[in-house]
């Protein structure tokens, strides 16, 4: 993490080559482990990727789709970057998310009197409020007793999933249905729609606002810079008088309330309920999008855009050729080896580092 | 036998764009002591990595035996019989001295099992070479310092080493075991063996060395005999110039209420051993209280219990009457606590981050960093180049990071941020460890102008020379007491020396 982050509240940022090289080359080996996989089943690579990148950015309505499919993987990306910004590896995002969904959904079918907008801001409201309360958790047993929160928070992602599942299918449960799912969210509480006859809606812009608040908290917070130094040096923070157990509790807490809110934006603005299974994976490809953009803002968002298109785009290629849509999902391991390695390098230079 | 045992001829090596030794040649002889000396960033680590294969040199060769040498690794430089002690001892704490003696050479019998009697034998011979004695069956935990060094040496002697390449092997010692390891130095050289002794301590290189090589930015710049030479021409050699130091003026302190008082402080180390025993000490306004003591005697606990890096057993501290035992790090600073950490690059600074974010750092949520909820990078930047100009930091820029300034420079900028602030107390711990002797004497000019307006300094250094020039006073520790007390100007380095160890000044 050190440097990209050698930036600084007194300095503009500078352009550093070599971190963007690391941001850039999983994507192309991706793309080279993809094309030997296609040439070896006989197909040409070339024509698939041209395919690839016309269904997920050719024209408004694909672009549209793109960054629909992108919204909850950068919100994601975002919570996890909070929190690996100052050493916290919370990697419990994707469970957060599905509590801060559940919480979106309920508020969002239970006060359907409410007008459009209050109900939609206390959707999100509640999603966030679920999110950072489920973070309290491991970020005291962090704070405190120095419980090891990778594992804790990986753990409670069970715990999120299994029990907002369980919900689902018992108070929950939609009125005479047997498919996991609560009831819709009442119409105005949807989040607009930004074009018609299109998913793409006002998450997205959420999303965006969200990435420059959090690049702003970055350099111009106070918690912010907090945040950096202590990810960069926990002893050195806490000698000129940081409250590091304070601030992991804070930052564990924020980045519960950015995956919850996420959570809240998917359910009002996509899939208008909550399922069980409600998210394929989102927190898990934000944080390899936080590891790989290196918890930057312009890198999460190339980032979240480029899944975001192969996620679009892998759908719909399928239908028009005979790819199979595993492909995407070779191109996206690849990738999310890569981000293994660096959290792998991260949180073993933490503890080599401790002393 | 060869006349250069090892040694290195023309040796250059570059890092980027920095030139780290510039043709460096030099040649010790079998049954010799050669001292490397030279102030910080003059070449001496680098060189040495070099003798021991752990770099390669860009141009020129390592001499072994007068021969031209390619050492791959370290492990071929051992083969060679070139063996170091590092200033970090590579010892296994848990393990006991024996077991660390024979570790990666074990004995063994049929089986596969380790063989306990020949270890102590081979335990014995070492002892009986070097003729010294040590506690086989204790863990290199509980052994003292210089004990375990001794083990360092004995352990390469037990491998077959010839060549033996001490690091700043006396920085971790009182002075009286200073004399037993020059002893024990002679003794080895006696044998046929040739040292290789890096040191910035000029007395000690003209007690025992053959041949002094003194190295000054990269290249020899001189070498002698020590008949030949004195501290002062070895010193103005190693700095290029005349440096002028600071003098102590005699200050009268009486009857001003004191800034920090330490009543009964005990505390823990990290491990649960009692480090600290019931210290008492008081420091005034315009006074530097200087800490004596053997590494391990409970300075490092005394600094972070007044810190607040650790919560003392039992005690107190009062900081300008108040009582801040069980006070945040936060609150203690914002009182008036200054501190430089005796381990710069992990706690004193925070290498990655820029040099403006070190300098702020802790002051970032006052006036005028931060307004309305946010950092305010002009005012940062601004009152961050005026204090680094105060202090003289040689820097491009204030956003690169401080990992990419000198030692000396990286430690102006720790004193920058602790002084700017103006406390009423500064705990220095080594404040001038690895830095070069230019800067030592900038850093000891300032912390007595700091004296002078009023400051107070509690200052810990492992410096004797250090601690005689600034300290007012002096408190000599040992196995976590205070064991005695003397003026500044009546103190020498042989009664504290007895101090430290225990005795009776």
């Amino acid at each position: 993490m050190s440097d990209a982050a050698a930036r600084s509240a007194a300095g503009a940022p500078r352009f550093n080559w070599i971190a963007a090289a690391g941001v850039i080359s999983p994507f192309v080996i991706a793309l080279i482990v993809g094309a030997l996989l296609l040439f070896a089943s006989g197909r040409n690579p070339f024509e698939i990727y041209a395919l690839m990148v016309t269904e997920g950015f050719g024209g408004v309505s694909r672009i549209a789709a793109t960054l629909s499919a992108a919204t909850p993987i950068l919100m994601c990306a975002v919570a996890t970057a909070i929190s690996f910004r100052a050493g916290v590896f919370n990697v419990g995002v994707e469970g957060a998310f599905y509590v801060g969904g559940l919480a979106g959904a309920v508020v969002g079918f239970t006060f359907v009197a409410l007008p459009s907008p209050v109900l939609i801001v206390a959707e999100l409201a509640a999603g966030a409020a679920f999110g950072g309360a489920l973070m309290t958790l491991p970020g005291f047993l962090k704070a405190r007793l120095e419980v090891d929160e990778v594992v804790t928070t990986l753990m409670l992602n069970f715990i999120a999933i299994n029990l907002t599942g369980f919900l689902v299918n018992t108070v929950f449960l939609a009125p005479r249905t047997g498919n996991s799912a609560t009831p819709m969210i009442v119409q105005s509480g949807w989040l607009p729609r930004l074009m018609p006859s299109s998913t793409f809606n006002l998450g997205f812009v959420i999303a965006l606002a969200l990435l420059v608040a959090y690049h702003l908290w970055d350099r111009y917070a106070p918690l912010g810079f907090e945040a950096r130094m202590t990810g960069l040096n926990a002893r050195f923070s806490r000698a000129v008088g940081i409250d590091v157990p304070a601030l992991i509790m804070k930052v564990m807490i924020l980045s519960g309330l950015v995956a919850g809110l996420a959570g809240s934006v998917h359910a009002a603005g996509l899939l208008h309920r909550f399922v069980a299974g409600f998210s394929p994976g989102y927190g898990f490809t934000g944080l390899a999008i936080a590891l790989l953009g290196r918890n930057s803002a312009i890198g999460m968002l190339l980032g979240s855009i480029l899944f975001g298109a192969l996620a679009s785009a892998g759908t719909t290629i399928q239908l028009f050729s005979d790819i199979p849509i595993e492909l995407v999902d070779v191109l996206q391991g690849t990738v999310t080896v890569f981000a293994t390695v660096r959290l792998t390098q991260l949180t073993l230079h933490r503890r080599g580092g401790r002393s | 036998m060869p006349s250069v045992r090892l040694g290195a001829r023309g040796v250059t090596k570059r890092f980027g764009q920095v030139i780290a030794n510039d043709g460096v040649d030099f040649g010790a002889g079998p049954g010799s002591i050669h001292a490397i000396v030279g102030g910080n960033g003059a070449g001496k680590t680098t060189l040495m990595r070099m003798l021991q294969g752990i770099e390669q040199p860009d141009e020129g060769d390592v001499i072994i035996n007068d021969a031209p040498a390619r050492l791959a690794n370290s492990s071929d430089a051992f083969r060679r019989g070139i063996g170091m002690v590092h200033q970090e001892f590579m010892l296994v704490e848990d393990l006991t001295m024996l077991e660390n003696l024979i570790l990666g050479a074990e004995p063994v019998m049929p089986g596969r099992l380790i063989d306990r009697k020949a270890a102590r034998a081979a335990a014995a011979a070492a002892e009986a070479q070097a003729g010294v004695k040590l506690d086989w069956d204790i863990r290199v935990a509980q052994a003292p310092v210089h004990r375990r060094q001794i083990l360092e040496i004995l352990r390469l002697l037990y491998r077959g080493a010839e060549v033996l390449i001490l690091d700043e092997p006396t920085s971790v010692l009182a002075p009286q075991q200073v004399r037993d390891l020059l002893a024990l130095l002679r003794k080895l050289r006696q044998e046929g063996r040739t040292i290789i002794f890096i040191s910035h301590k000029l007395d000690e290189v003209l007690a025992v060395a053959d041949d002094i090589t003194v190295l000054r930015a990269g290249r020899v710049v001189g070498s002698a005999k020590p008949s030949q030479t004195s501290a002062a021409k070895l010193g103005a050699m190693m700095v290029g110039e005349e440096i002028e130091f600071p003098h102590r003026t005699a200050r009268t302190l009486a009857g001003r209420a004191p800034v920090l008082a330490v009543q009964g402080l005990a505390a823990l180390d990290t491990r649960g051993v009692m480090r600290l025993n019931d210290i008492d000490l008081v420091v005034r306004p315009g006074e530097v209280l200087g800490v004596a003591g053997v590494v391990g005697s409970g300075q490092d606990e005394l600094v972070a219990a007044i810190v607040g890096l650790i919560q003392p057993a039992r005690g107190s501290v009062t900081l300008d009457g108040r009582d801040i035992t069980t006070s945040p790090i936060a609150a203690r600073r914002a009182a008036g606590l200054g501190y430089i950490s005796a381990d710069r690059s992990r706690e004193g600074l925070c290498l990655s981050a820029t040099i403006a974010d070190n300098v702020i750092a802790g002051r970032h949520r006052a006036a005028p960093f931060e307004r309305m909820g946010l950092l305010r990078p002009s005012m940062i930047s601004a009152h961050v180049r005026q204090a680094l100009d105060a202090f003289a930091v040689v820097r491009r820029d204030e956003a690169d990071p401080v990992r990419s300034l000198s030692g000396g420079n990286q430690q102006r900028v720790v004193i920058a941020r602790e002084l700017d602030r103006e406390p009423k107390l500064l705990i220095a711990a080594q404040p001038t460890r690895g830095v070069d002797i230019a800067g030592i004497a900038f850093i000891h000019r300032e912390m007595l102008a700091y004296v002078e307006r009023g400051g107070a300094v509690l200052l810990v250094s492992e410096e004797l020379d250090e601690l005689l020039l600034l300290s007012d006073r002096i408190v000599a520790m040992h196995h976590g007491r205070a064991t005695g007390e003397m003026r500044g100007e009546q103190a020498d380095i042989d009664s504290i020396g007895r101090l430290m160890l225990g005795e009776a000044a």
